[in-house]
């Protein structure tokens, strides 16, 4: 148990220390393009600073933070140590290479191609190996998750598998999914081209297969926050979970219906006809039913909590919840951001709305809510939570974690919320210049200032997270209770098989998979789109060209 | 919801649930976004719901290049001067021609000399520019009522027939050897301003000489020699040059330099080319 803890402590330091800098980053971004002025005044370094921020926050940080989580979940919810310690090591040795490797070509000024690749841009090689290794070396993670949670079914037949280790595997498996779209677009496209090997390069092909993994990796991201939602946070109110079908259910339908609709990030794409858009838009829908049945879930626990703590009346168990817990104040700050994002979000995947906002700020506003603000306030309270667990050393102060928190959560609303309006004026995403002289981008210039002081209180934040887990570390260790999930108000006894393992749901997924991809990607094996890449090598301009 | 322990088994209620479900969900996802969209919101009537469902799949019949648009002006003409083109007006039969050219008697006279000062002479005029022209008005590149519809009679072989008849008659324009005139003052200093245009042009309105193409003494293929040929008609071509009325001159030589030439001028011009012959010889030429 020991080795485990360790384990996941080694990713989620990782996570966080590349958190950091990658916040610092994204502040910079934002006096860049606003019309204050900001230190390194030179478009290339914005690109170079927009490659790394979306790489360390959508790959580093996301993976490391998932995998460290998905140990720590099966050490504690199995009650036994973690099979195949090795194979993780070697795991975290592989990321971590991957990593450091990316990161140095990105600072070299090689690999300014945003993180969703852009073909026909070309960076150096070695940053899509970083990549690849990064995202590979998650691969023995997935095998890992899969391989403890049949270990258990097999120790103990006929028992139900524990909430959170089945949605722990399933969130392994919607990775493996997920990353089969980039790491064959790196393996079959870019690579080839970046290698050598070929002279030009398929974009469309390429950003198709991304596609699949361009959607589903936002619900990777967001499965940690779930499995809070569903196991940590009635725990942490002191109630029940509402049911534990409903859990699973959730889980199985983000496993499902989170994949096969990437292509709603490809409406204003050439190379697919309007029918597959359709279609795809038309199962994203699907996936508001398991996040509508978590908001109720997690609402109707809360409530059992607020009662069970002496709440009465329609709206009184609300004030009766213990809001001085980390984890309580989170989802209720983090549910908040979901729905604005999340109505966002119903926009940008609706086949005609699309087209007012795509490729503007709005989009941006949009993920920065759902990921930046609903999953990553979770990642700080499940920190928080499993951080004290794991070290055998409390939190110096909840008072400071929840500053921690309302920090957080104002700064994204003021950073993101401005954003939205920006996006409806046109303002278009990944620009590092705009010419505030011009009467149609000033209208746009208070909005963007107020985007920077939302941008500077959450710095302010990430450097009190930094705060908060290093003074924990430096502190005495104390005994502490074990980490224990949330029960069921019914616990179940006996689970069908269906809803206690996944070989019915994967072999589902596969079909819906053949019907949403199969005709998009087969296309490109007979009509040759290919075109010349452009490869992507440090420019040398002079600063100061705003 | 017993223990039933296959989750494969289609005889238990989840697998059972779940294809069923993901069956109408692909069957219902197909008709609306391949049907109902494709066909339905399209605003083409004559869509059928194959042709509909092909567009929804990116498969559509004007995939590929786009088609070239053939706007009938914007290439002055179709004729490229290449040994095949000049080896075809060589071949011009004249016998066979001069049955053609009862068609052309009416306007143009008997033997090509034209009565009407405004209907050009053809009798010794170069065949590769009446080829050329006969060519033009065939494809629409040079608009003029009559001639279009004449021209459209007339196969490229009866073209060239046609052409090497007229080039063969005589007492029209007189014939043109390619010699220099020696007398003609080409020079920026002559006073005469026609004089000055036809033998040393205009350099700062970027007018070439015209006799470099129209004679007397240079000569290029496709341009018509211009001595005795009617002074109305020479006026009214640089007018319509001038309009961008005719657009059928390769790299627009003649517009370019016909737009720069005042009515004054044109006249002139118009008058030194054609009066000499309205006499019936061009008197420069006589002393050759």
């Amino acid at each position: 148990m020991q080795n485990s803890s360790r384990l996941a402590l080694y990713h989620y330091w990782v996570a966080f220390a590349v958190f950091l800098p990658a916040v610092v980053l994204g502040a910079w971004q934002m006096l860049m393009r606003s019309p204050l002025p900001a230190p390194l005044d030179d478009p290339n370094a914005y690109y170079t600073s927009v490659t790394l921020h979306g790489t360390a926050m959508a790959y580093v940080v996301t993976t490391f933070f998932a995998m460290g989580f998905g140990y720590a979940v099966t050490a504690t919810s199995l009650g036994r140590p973690v099979r195949g310690m090795t194979a993780a090591w070697i795991g975290f040795v592989i990321c971590l290479i991957g990593t450091l490797m990316a990161v140095v070509i990105v600072l070299s000024g090689r690999a300014t191609v945003l993180y969703t690749f852009y073909p026909p841009l070309l960076a150096s090689a070695w940053y899509y190996f970083g990549t690849l290794l990064l995202v590979g070396g998650s691969m023995i993670w997935v095998v890992l998750m899969i391989y403890n949670m049949a270990a258990w079914k097999r120790d103990n037949p006929g028992q139900p598998v524990p909430l959170p280790m089945f949605a722990i595997t399933a969130t392994a498996l919607l990775w493996a999914w997920t990353a089969s779209g980039v790491i064959l677009e790196l393996l079959g496209v870019i690579l080839p081209r970046a290698l050598g090997l070929t002279t030009q390069i398929d974009a469309g092909l390429a950003r198709t297969l991304f596609s699949v993994t361009l959607h589903a990796i936002v619900y990777f991201w967001l499965m940690p926050a779930y499995i809070a939602f569903y196991t940590l946070v009635p725990q942490a109110a002191g109630g029940r979970l509402y049911s534990d079908t409903m859990g699973r259910l959730t889980f199985i339908m983000f496993l499902v219906f989170s994949l096969p609709v990437g292509m709603h990030h490809l409406f204003a794409d050439p190379e697919h006809g309007s029918g597959f858009k359709f279609l795809q838009s038309f199962f994203t829908f699907f996936v508001a039913l398991p996040t509508l049945l978590t908001v109720f879930s997690i609402c109707a626990s809360l409530e059992i909590a607020g009662r069970v703590r002496g709440g009465r009346g329609l709206l009184g168990w609300i004030p009766a919840l213990p809001w001085k817990e980390p984890m309580v104040l989170a989802v209720a700050l983090s549910l908040v951001m979901l729905g604005f994002g999340g109505f966002g979000g119903l926009i940008n995947m609706s086949y005609a709305m699309n087209s007012m906002i795509h490729n503007t700020s709005w989009v941006t506003a949009h993920f920065h809510l759902i990921f930046g603000g609903a999953v990553v306030i979770m990642y700080f309270a499940i920190a928080y939570e499993m951080w004290p667990r794991i070290t055998g050393k409390p939190l110096r102060s909840k008072a400071l974690a929840r500053w921690q928190l309302w920090l957080w959560f104002w700064g994204m609303m003021i950073t993101a919320i401005p954003w939205h309006i920006t996006g409806l004026m046109g303002e278009p995403r990944r620009v590092a210049i705009f010419d505030y002289s011009d009467p149609f981008v000033a209208r746009m210039g208070p909005l963007a200032i107020i985007s920077v002081i939302g941008g500077l209180i959450l710095l302010v934040s990430a450097i009190l997270l930094i705060v908060i887990l290093v003074r924990s570390q430096l502190g005495e260790r104390q005994l502490s209770t074990p980490l224990r999930y949330a029960l069921a108000v019914n616990p179940p006894k006996h689970v069908p098989a269906s809803l206690n393992g996944f070989a019915l749901w994967n072999a589902i997924l596969l079909v819906l998979m053949v019907a949403a991809y199969g005709y998009p990607i087969g296309q490109f094996l007979i009509l040759k789109s290919s075109v010349p890449a452009y490869e992507v090598t440090r420019q040398i301009t002079g600063a100061g060209v705003r | 919801m017993a223990r039933d322990q296959g989750a494969l088994k289609l005889d238990n209620p989840w697998p059972r649930i779940g294809w069923a479900s993901l069956a109408g969900l692909i069957v219902i996802s197909a008709v609306l976004g391949f049907v109902v969209l494709s066909r339905y919101q399209q605003n083409d009537q004559a869509l059928d719901i194959w042709g509909a469902m092909c567009r929804g799949l990116g498969v559509t019949a004007d995939r590929g290049p786009a088609a070239e648009p053939k706007p009938p002006l914007r290439t002055p003409t179709q004729i490229a001067w290449t040994s095949s083109t000049l080896d075809q007006i060589a071949a011009g039969n004249a016998q066979r021609g001069a049955f053609i050219a009862l068609n052309c008697a009416a306007c143009h006279g008997e033997s090509g000399v034209s009565s009407s000062s405004l209907i050009p002479t053809l009798a010794g005029m170069d065949a590769a520019a009446m080829f050329k022209q006969l060519d033009d008005y065939r494809s629409g590149k040079r608009l003029w009522g009559v001639m279009g519809a004449m021209a459209k009679a007339l196969s490229a072989q009866d073209s060239a027939d046609v052409a090497a008849y007229f080039a063969a008659q005589a007492g029209g324009l007189p014939v043109l050897t390619g010699n220099r005139v020696p007398e003609s003052g080409r020079s920026f200093r002559e006073s005469d301003p026609a004089k000055r245009l036809v033998f040393a042009g205009d350099p700062q309105r970027g007018i070439p000489p015209c006799s470099a193409c129209h004679g007397p003494g240079g000569f290029k293929i496709g341009a018509p020699a211009l001595q005795g040929q009617h002074a109305a008609y020479i006026e009214r071509q640089l007018a319509a040059f001038a309009q961008g009325i005719r657009q059928n001159d390769i790299y627009q030589q003649m517009r370019a330099a016909a737009k720069q030439l005042t009515p004054d001028e044109m006249q002139a011009l118009a008058a030194f080319y054609g009066t000499r012959a309205s006499t019936g010889t061009a008197e420069g030429l006589t002393s050759r």
